[in-house]
């Protein structure tokens, strides 16, 4: 198997090697997506910048004159689901998805150049547990890549939206499905896959880029006798439907040649079934590009009942000379650790209420649970804190390297009421193995957060009645950008919290905002869209008058 | 503070005691609910309503379009019917009338629950509807019962006939269509049918071991039947419950038929038939005691056919000279074609199958009535006439009157 791998990527390695050496006008090089953060003009990787941290060095648009900042163009996507994705922009041309189609815009004026309709069974929204959403693409070689919500990773050809090629990477029928944007990491298209409340076995792919052809497969569940296997005392079979989802992207160090991606929950949420840390679920993987194989890995949550998936954003960072990542984890604890082999460096709570652990213990690296914990494993009711939302939902963090701070929509003192529950396995079918329902506060729901992320001091934050699930960016210009539920565009001082700006885009915010510069201007873009996790699930009836469907949304100064 | 109000209904109802819910399980309810529903419904089935159908909207007067919509699929909402059980979508339509349990349920729902067993005690009556037997018969089932244009024919038809008569009941006959698809055995449609109550009683129940009590909770698919509602489409699956049967009315055997009289011969045991080009039914009992019990001559130089009326018609036709077929199927043949060269010899197989009728356990009352009558006509031979009368080789029920499960010595032992 192993061998096969490596004499298949020997191949697969020369003909990408010659795709870029063509120099087709539309070819993105693995050096341009390596430095994505330099140019401004184009945003050719997730997280703007292999690193992820959603922060850009233009400053046209600043503190002083965003009130100026008005909308350029808005286009419409023709979609009445929840809205994630992150706009991808080359060469003056702007790609975004929505779970049934890719759409290339002129970036300037919002003219669509063309649209690339995506079809899937009727069925697969059954398994799509939080919306039907995608969150996006990766760009290479003249190529645009994404997943479908049925479980295909494709190809596309950026001039024309034609498909090139299309590989099943698994049965959706069984639970499984893709909302994740991949990513290319030394010439290999890494994607990973959902499912986490349906009994799946979560796993992360390496695709050859060229032809479509699977390169390996890691799983985030060890099979009997496979390292891991040890933390599923359960003796049974609870490792096929174990979990470990992979759902949103990885990042990419180019120097130490490592992918960092956070994997999901195990499954189900039932813990004292599956006795053990069950690794490697809720866990921060490192790996090899080329052959998918496991670094080192950190468990943030092991033995996991809660649905804290680790599967949030790694933000790389260098933070007093040290290589780091960052992870704002849906446990509300915020991880640092030292990217080169996994040590934790610091992990303050980055919320206000937190009670299934008291801390996470630097020495050993694990939580120390409180009795919240270990009741919810023995299926005892308890209220637990954060809930199952997370600290932090999905939605993008972003970090300012200059000022050391980053930027966090929280959710605020949202806790669960939990019981777990013999769970029922059927394929395609909820697997939760709990009881619970949502333990609201009295106030507001969410908080825009500025922390320290050594020591999780909040230099300001804002607070909301509906939580933000909005992607957050950071500007040079002393700015920060989000959205809210109920539509609002936002723009706040990065230094003192003080909202300066907003604009209603009527409908909700849950995109990802960008901005980027063509002929010395500089531009805003996000996706609006309501629906998704929150608006699902909460059953939040202040969003009823949140009317859905998705536009891109650009922003400039006005002249 | 509304909405904190609100966050703590949910709780009771989540984990406290129901309401209103003396008419169905609202627990299971909620929990099918919330495996299959709630990430597009929102939990509780409280949700904006922006992009999903608010559900406590739903007009509690539609059923049939709840059933379809959910069945089928709507817009931008997926089909389930290939993947909820049928009593989970009869809760889930609850469920929704009865936003979430906090209402009770609409009268018409409380007293015909499309399941509910209960229904002969509030009519006073054994049967579903007062005043009538209805009877589940199948339209291609052979000798045994087939539709006519006005009734039917065939021995059991003639049975029951009679035995609503005895009652002073009419009859009613539901006609439905034995699906001859690999995971749906007659057996298992026979429990369908009943457990859905589309009729009291059905003939033809042969009584073996595993079929009085293997099927009790499981599921399985309805065939179809002419009343059967548009709804349930062939997805849809029942709740199987337990049953009661008669005393046997007759006996299903099998017998060798062999092709022209030059090919007869005396038989005692299937090895008899050595010498003789043999056609083995397959994938039926009668084709596996050919092969096991035949000798290996016999069994080098048989021919395999596909099991139905096409088996004989190749014999008929000179593909094989005799086989070990049911009874049946011979007389089914026979009555096909008036012109065959097929006759049955009188040697019989002893593992056969009595048959009787079977009927939902709540109505095991009706025995007392049935079994008398059952009895009756088999003693003063009005049975033996009926069957005659319908060109069936009528063979007497014999003991024991339940075949217990075959062992592998009884499909081993030459017989
Ligand atoms: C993947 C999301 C999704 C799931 C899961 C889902 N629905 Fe729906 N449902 C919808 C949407 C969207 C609509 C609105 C359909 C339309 O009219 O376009 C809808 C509409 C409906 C309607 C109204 C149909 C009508 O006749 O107008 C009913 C009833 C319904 N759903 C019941 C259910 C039940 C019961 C379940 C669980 C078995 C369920 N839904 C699961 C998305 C979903």
């Amino acid at each position: 198997m192993k061998y096969n791998c490596i004499k298949r990527l020997g191949l697969t390695a020369t003909i990408i090697f010659g795709v870029a050496n063509a120099g087709a006008v539309y070819a993105q090089t693995a050096d341009e997506l390596k430095n994505d953060t330099s140019d401004p003009s184009s945003i050719l990787t997730y997280g703007m910048g292999y690193g992820q941290q959603r922060h850009s060095s233009l400053d046209m648009v600043n503190a002083d004159n965003v009130g100026k900042l008005a909308p350029a163009w808005a286009y419409s996507l023709a979609d009445t689901r929840g809205q994630e994705s992150f706009p991808m922009l080359y060469d003056g041309v702007m790609y975004v998805t929505t779970h049934n189609s890719t759409v290339a815009l002129d970036a300037v004026t919002g003219r669509q150049i063309w649209k690339s309709v995506i079809e899937y069974p009727a069925e697969t929204p059954r398994v799509a547990c939080c919306g039907i959403v995608n969150r996006g693409s990766a760009i290479y070689g003249g190529r645009l890549f994404r997943t479908t919500l049925d479980a295909h990773v494709i190809a596309l050809d950026m001039e024309t939206g034609e498909e090139v090629w299309r590989t099943k990477s698994i049965d959706y029928k069984a639970g499984y499905s893709m909302t994740v944007a991949p990513t290319i990491a030394d010439g290999v298209l890494i994607t990973g896959i959902s499912g986490g409340e349906y009994g799946i076995r979560g796993y992360l792919e390496g695709y050859d880029p060229d032809t479509g052809e699977r390169l390996w497969r890691t799983y985030t569940v060890p099979a009997p006798g496979e390292p891991g296997s040890e933390t599923w005392k359960d003796g049974g079979d609870a490792w096929q439907r174990g979990g470990g989802p992979t759902w949103l992207t990885g990042s990419y160090d180019p120097e130490l040649n490592t992918v960092y991606w956070g994997t999901g929950n195990a499954a189900s949420w039932n813990a004292g079934l599956r006795p053990g840390d069950n690794l490697y679920t809720s866990t921060i993987l490192a790996l090899e590009p080329k052959t998918g194989a496991i670094k080192w890995h950190y468990q943030t949550s092991p033995n996991d009942p809660f649905d804290y998936d680790a599967t949030n954003e790694l933000v790389l960072a260098t933070i007093d000379g040290r290589k780091v990542i960052m992870q704002a984890n849906r446990n509300g604890f915020f991880y640092v650790l030292d990217r080169t082999n996994g040590e934790l460096l610091a992990a303050p709570q980055f919320i206000d209420k937190v009670n299934w652990a008291t801390g996470i213990d630097l020495a050993t690296g694990r939580p120390m649970d409180t009795e919240v914990a270990t009741k919810a494993r023995t299926g005892e009711q308890v209220t637990y804190y954060p809930s199952a939302f997370g600290g932090k939902n999905w939605s993008p963090m972003a970090y300012n390297p200059d000022s050391n701070t980053v930027f966090i929509n929280t959710f605020k003192d949202v806790g669960m009421q939990y019981k777990a529950v013999e769970p029922q396995y059927r394929p395609g079918v909820f697997y939760f193995g709990a009881e619970f329902a949502w333990a609201w506060p009295e106030g507001d729901r969410g908080e825009l957060r500025a922390i320290d992320p050594m020591t999780g001091d909040v230099k300001w934050a804002d607070s909301s009645a509906l939580p933000r699930l909005a992607g957050v960016l950071s500007t040079a210009g002393n700015l920060v950008f989000t959205g809210g539920q109920t539509g609002e565009f936002e723009a706040f001082n990065a230094e003192t919290g003080e909202a300066l700006w907003s604009f209603n885009t009527g409908s909700g915010i849950v995109g990802q905002p960008v901005t980027w510069e063509k002929d010395g201007k500089q531009y805003v873009t996000v996706v609006n869209g309501a629906g998704a996790v929150y608006a699902l699930f909460s059953g939040d009836e202040r969003l009823a008058t949140v009317p859905p469907g998705g536009n891109v949304w650009t922003f400039a100064l006005v002249e | 503070m509304l909405i904190r109000l609100a966050a703590s209904l949910c709780f009771l109802a989540l984990f406290g005691a129901p309401v209103f819910a003396e008419d169905f399980d609202l627990t299971k309810a909620k929990r099918t609910y919330k495996d299959f529903c709630s990430h597009c419904h929102g939990i509780d089935m409280v949700n904006p309503g922006t992009s999903s159908y608010d559900l406590r909207k739903f007009p509690a007067d539609q059923k049939d379009r709840f059933y379809t919509s959910v069945n089928k699929g709507r817009g931008d909402m997926p089909a389930w019917g290939d993947i909820l059980l049928p009593d989970e979508l009869d809760l889930l339509w609850k469920y929704v009338v009865t936003r979430g349990g906090k209402e009770p349920l609409p009268k018409e729902e409380a007293a015909v629950p499309a399941t509910d067993t209960d229904q002969t005690q509030q009519h006073g009556s054994l049967t579903t509807k007062p005043g009538t037997l209805t009877a589940c018969l199948a339209k291609n089932g052979g000798v045994m019962s087939s539709r006519r244009a006005k009734g039917g024919a065939g021995l059991d038809y003639a049975l029951v006939t009679a035995l609503a008569d005895q009652m002073g009941l009419a009859l009613e006959v539901e006609w439905f269509e034995s699906e001859q698809e690999e995971e749906s055995t007659p057996i298992r449609e026979l429990y369908a049918l009943l457990a859905y109550n589309v009729c009291d009683v059905m003939p033809g129940f042969a009584l073996y071991e595993t079929s009085l009590s293997a099927f009790y909770k499981t599921r399985a698919a309805l065939p179809r039947y002419d009343n059967k509602p548009a709804h349930l489409g062939p997805e849809f699956q029942v709740d199987l419950e337990p049953i009661s049967v008669s005393d046997p009315y007759a006996r299903m055997e099998m017998g060798v038929v062999y092709r022209t009289p030059e090919f007869e011969r005396e038989i005692t045991q299937i090895a008899d038939m050595e010498g003789l080009k043999i056609g083995v039914e397959q994938g039926t009992l009668a084709g596996v005691l050919t092969l096991r019990q035949g000798t290996s001559k016999m069994v080098a130089d048989s021919i395999t056919a596909n099991p139905g009326p096409d088996f004989l018609w190749k014999m008929e036709q000179g593909a094989f000279d005799a086989a070990l077929v049911t009874v049946g199927a011979y007389d089914f043949h026979k009555k096909q074609n008036f012109v065959s060269t097929l006759a049955l010899d009188e040697y019989r197989h002893p593992i056969g199958f009595n048959l009787s009728v079977a009927m939902l356990k709540s109505r095991r009352d009706l025995l007392d009535q049935i079994d008398p009558t059952i009895n009756a006509m088999i003693a003063d031979g009005r049975m033996a006439a009926l069957a005659k009368k319908n060109k069936v080789t009528f063979s007497s029920p014999k003991e024991p009157w339940v075949q217990s499960n075959l062992t592998m010595e009884d499909i081993l032992l030459r017989r």
